[in-house]
C-alpha cells in the first residue's frame, strides 16, 4: 500500500478508535438530558474519578488492573448515585419553594461539583500526572498495516461491548423501559407506577459507570491529571448538540463522526484548528438542524 | 526618683518597640501554579526549592536582621491570574519582590503589573526571549531562555547530522518562540537540514494524527518543545506508532522534562534513548551552596533534585542579596543592587548582561548539558552525558535503538 492510502486508512481507524471513547463520555451525558433535561457538568470529573480510582487502586494496592476496572466502574456508579440523590433530587422533588429555576440549580450544582472534585483531588492525590497501569504489557500491536498499543485495542473492544450492552439494557430491560418512559413523560410514568426517582438513580448512574470506565481504560494513554476531565467533558457537550440532545444512537454516530472528522482534518487541513472542526460542525448543524441529526422537534401544549 | 522611673519606662518601651520593629518579616511575593492547568509539577519544585532557602536563610538571622516571609499565590498557569496574583502581593500584601514565575504566558502578564509598581520580580523559569526582550529594569533573569536552548540544540543537531527534522511545539509564547528560534539557528548551524515544526495544544491528549503522517515519512529526528503532560502523551504515541526513537528516528527533548520525578513513572520504554538538554547534571560543577541545597532537597523527597529547585532558590537568593547590598527594601535601591551585582549562588557566579534584546538583566552564560537516558528508570546521575559545560559534544556516545 502506498503512503497516501495507508495514511488515510490509518488516521480512519484512528478515528472510529477516538470517537468510540468519546461515546462512551457522551452517551452518558446524554442520557442524563434525556431524563432531567439538564447538563451536567461534572461528567468529565466522573471520568477523572474513573481513572484515578482503577490507577490508584491497581498501582496503590499491587491488585492487576482487571480486578481495579470493575472497582473504578462502582466508583463511578457511586458518584453517580451520590450526585443524583444528594444533589439533584431537588430538582424533581418538591423543592419548588426555594424559588430556584431548575436550569440555573443544574448549572450552579453540577458545576460547582465539579470545581470541587476537580481540586479535592489534586490537594489529596496531588497534582503530578500518574500513568495508570495498562490492561496489557503490550506496547506495540501490528494489525496489518495498523499500529496500536495492546492497551488501545483492548479499550475499543471494552467500548464497543459496552455501548452494546447499554443499547440492549435500555432496550431489552425492565429497568431500561422504565427509563424510557420516564424520558418521554415522567408525570405519566408516575402516574403509570414507575419509580421516577428509582429510574433518574439509575441513569446516574449508568452514565457514572460509562465515564469511570472511560477514564479508566484511558488511563494508561491520557495519565490522569486532576483536570483531565475537562477535555473529554467539552467534547461530549458538542457530541451530544450534534447527535440530538437526549439521543443515544445520535451521540453514538456524532461521537464517531467527530473522532473521523478530527482526525483527517488534523493532517489534510490543519493540526491548530484540529479541536475547531467540531465546533464548526456544530454551528451547521444548529444553523440547518436544531434538533440535531437524530433528535426530534420538541412540541410543548 | 518618679523622673527616673517614667525615664526608664519610655527607653524600655523604646527598645520593645525597636526590636518589634527589627523583627518585622520582609515579605517576598511568588507567585505559581498550585492548580491546574497550570504546571503544578512545575510549580510545586519551584515550592520546594524557595522554601528551602527561605529555612536555610531564617535560620542564619535573616537578612538585615529581619526574618524572611514568603507569600504564596496560585496564579493556574493563567496569564491574567498571575496579573491579579502580583497585583495583590503587590499592593495588599507589600512584598519587596516578586518571584517564583515558571510559565512564560504567565511571567509576560506579571511584568507587565511590577513594571507600572517598579517592584523587582525575579523570573525563576520563564525561557521566551519576549520577558528579556521588553526591557524593564525590574525584571532580572537568572534562569535559562529559548535562545540558549535553541543554540545549543542547533549545535547538536548538526553534530548529529541529520538531514530531515519534525519539532512538536505547545502551542504557548515559549513552545511557538523556541520552535521558530531552532529553525532560524539550525539555518546557520546546519543549512542542509530540512526542519519544520507542529504546533500542538499543551491541554491535548491525543496526538496520534500529527504522528500518523510520520509513519510514511519517518524524519531523522523528533524534537520536543511541549510541558507535561502533553510531553508524555505525546512521546508515548510516538512510541506506541514505532516513530521514536527508532533505528531510523532519534528523539531529543529541548523542554528539560528528563529530570520531573514523574517522568519515568509516565513514560518507561518511550523515555529510553532520549537525547535530553538539561540544566542540571550531578556531574555538573556546582557551587558548596547548590550541593547543600540539593542535599536537603534529596533529604526531604528522596528523590534527585531538579534544575527548578536550584534556579527558585537562587531567585530568592538574588532578592536577599540585593536587600543586604542595598541595606534597605527600597524597590528602586533593589533594582540598582541586582544590575550591578556579582552573584554567586547554588548554581555558580554571575552578572546580569545590560545588553538590550532576550540578553537584557540575563545570565547570558547559563551552563547546561546535553545528556541520553539510556535505560528505563534511570537517574539523571546515571545518565550519558553527550556534553559538559564548556565542554565540545562527544555526539559518537549517542545510543540508537536496534529497530
Amino acid at each position: 500500500m502506498t503512503g497516501t492510502p495507508l495514511l488515510a486508512l490509518d488516521l480512519f481507524v484512528n478515528g472510529l478508535i477516538i470517537g468510540l471513547f468519546y461515546a462512551l463520555m457522551a452517551v452518558g451525558l446524554t442520557m442524563i438530558f434525556g431524563i432531567l433535561k439538564i447538563v451536567n457538568f461534572a461528567h468529565g470529573e466522573f471520568y477523572m474519578i474513573g481513572a484515578y480510582t482503577y490507577t490508584l487502586i491497581s498501582l496503590g494496592l499491587g491488585v492487576s488492573p482487571w480486578l481495579a476496572l470493575p472497582v473504578a466502574a462502582a466508583s463511578g456508579a457511586l458518584l453517580g448515585w451520590a450526585t443524583e440523590r444528594w444533589l439533584m433530587r431537588p430538582l424533581y422533588t418538591g423543592y419548588g419553594s426555594w424559588g430556584l429555576m431548575k436550569d440555573e440549580y443544574a448549572v450552579v450544582v453540577t458545576f460547582g461539583l465539579s470545581l470541587l472534585l476537580i481540586n479535592l483531588v489534586d490537594k489529596v492525590v496531588g497534582p503530578y500526572p500518574v500513568r495508570g497501569p495498562a490492561l496489557s504489557d503490550v506496547t506495540r500491536v501490528a494489525l496489518g498495516p495498523f499500529m496500536l498499543s495492546g492497551q488501545k485495542l483492548i479499550t475499543a473492544g471494552v467500548a464497543i461491548v459496552l455501548l452494546i450492552g447499554l443499547a440492549l439494557f435500555i432496550k431489552r430491560s425492565l429497568w431500561g423501559r422504565q427509563v424510557q418512559a420516564v424520558a418521554q413523560n415522567r408525570l405519566g410514568a408516575s402516574i403509570a407506577g414507575i419509580d421516577t426517582a428509582r429510574a433518574t438513580s439509575i441513569i446516574f448512574m449508568a452514565s457514572g459507570v460509562l465515564a469511570a470506565l472511560a477514564g479508566a481504560l484511558l488511563a494508561p494513554i491520557i495519565n490522569p491529571a486532576p483536570d483531565v476531565g475537562i477535555f473529554p467533558a467539552v467534547k461530549s457537550y458538542v457530541i451530544v448538540v450534534i447527535g440530538g440532545m437526549g439521543s443515544i444512537p445520535g451521540s453514538i454516530v456524532a461521537a464517531l463522526a467527530l473522532g473521523v472528522l478530527e482526525s483527517f482534518g488534523a493532517v489534510y487541513l490543519s493540526y491548530d484548528y484540529r479541536d475547531t472542526f467540531g465546533l464548526v460542525l456544530l454551528i451547521l448543524v444548529l444553523l440547518f438542524r436544531p434538533q440535531g441529526l437524530f433528535g426530534e422537534r420538541a412540541r410543548e401544549v | 526618683m518618679k523622673r527616673l522611673f517614667r525615664f526608664a519606662l519610655t527607653a524600655a518601651a523604646g527598645a520593645f518597640a525597636a526590636s518589634t520593629y527589627a523583627a518585622d518579616p520582609i515579605v517576598i511575593g511568588v507567585s505559581i501554579a498550585q492548580s491546574p492547568p497550570g504546571s503544578v509539577v512545575q510549580g510545586t519544585q519551584v515550592k520546594d526549592g524557595v522554601d528551602i532557602v527561605v529555612k536555610m536563610l531564617n535560620d542564619k538571622g535573616g537578612v538585615l536582621g529581619r526574618p524572611l516571609k514568603v507569600v504564596y499565590e496560585d496564579n493556574q498557569g493563567i496569564p491574567e491570574k498571575g496579573r491579579a496574583a502580583t497585583e495583590k502581593l503587590i499592593t495588599r500584601d507589600k512584598v519587596v519582590a516578586v518571584t517564583g514565575g515558571h510559565q512564560s504566558s504567565v511571567c509576560l502578564a506579571e511584568i507587565e503589573v511590577a513594571h507600572r509598581y517598579k517592584t523587582p520580580y525575579v523570573n525563576t523559569n520563564c525561557w521566551s526571549d519576549d520577558v528579556r526582550a521588553k526591557g524593564y529594569p525590574e525584571v532580572f533573569n537568572p534562569g535559562n531562555y529559548n535562545t540558549r536552548v535553541s543554540s545549543a540544540m542547533a549545535e547538536t543537531i548538526a553534530a548529529l547530522k541529520v538531514k530531515s527534522v519534525i519539532a512538536f511545539a505547545e502551542n504557548t509564547d515559549y513552545g511557538i518562540g523556541q520552535a521558530k528560534l531552532l529553525g532560524e539557528f539550525l539555518k546557520k548551524a546546519a543549512p542542509q537540514t530540512d526542519y519544520k515544526y507542529v504546533a500542538l495544544d499543551r491541554a491535548g491528549k491525543d496526538f496520534t494524527p500529527a504522528v500518523l503522517p510520520l509513519r510514511a515519512n519517518p524524519p531523522d529526528l523528533v524534537v520536543n518543545i511541549m510541558l507535561p503532560p502533553a510531553a508524555y502523551i505525546l512521546m508515548n504515541q510516538l512510541y506506541e506508532q514505532g516513530v521514536a526513537p527508532s533505528a531510523k528516528t532519534a528523539f531529543y527533548d529541548g523542554a528539560g522534562i528528563a529530570d520531573y520525578p514523574d517522568f519515568w513513572q509516565n513514560v518507561k520504554e518511550a523515555g529510553k534513548y532520549m537525547l535530553a538538554f538539561g540544566l542540571y547534571h550531578p556531574a555538573m560543577p556546582m557551587p558548596a551552596l547548590g550541593k547543600e541545597v540539593g542535599e536537603i532537597y534529596q533529604k526531604q523527597a528522596k528523590t534527585e533534585p531538579n534544575r527548578l529547585i536550584f534556579q527558585a532558590a537562587d531567585s530568592v537568593l538574588l532578592i536577599a542579596r540585593a536587600i543586604e547590598q542595598a541595606k534597605s527594601t527600597d524597590p528602586a535601591a533593589m533594582i540598582k543592587a541586582l544590575q550591578g551585582m556579582q552573584f554567586e549562588g547554588t548554581r555558580g557566579k554571575f552578572s546580569f548582561s545590560r545588553e538590550p534584546g532576550y540578553r537584557f538583566q540575563q545570565w547570558v552564560d547559563i551552563p547546561y548539558v546535553t545528556y541520553q537516558l539510556t535505560e528505563v528508570n534511570q537517574p539523571v546521575s546515571k545518565t550519558t552525558l553527550i556534553q559538559v559545560p564548556g565542554q565540545p559534544l562527544q555526539i559518537d556516545k549517542v545510543l540508537r535503538p536496534a529497530k
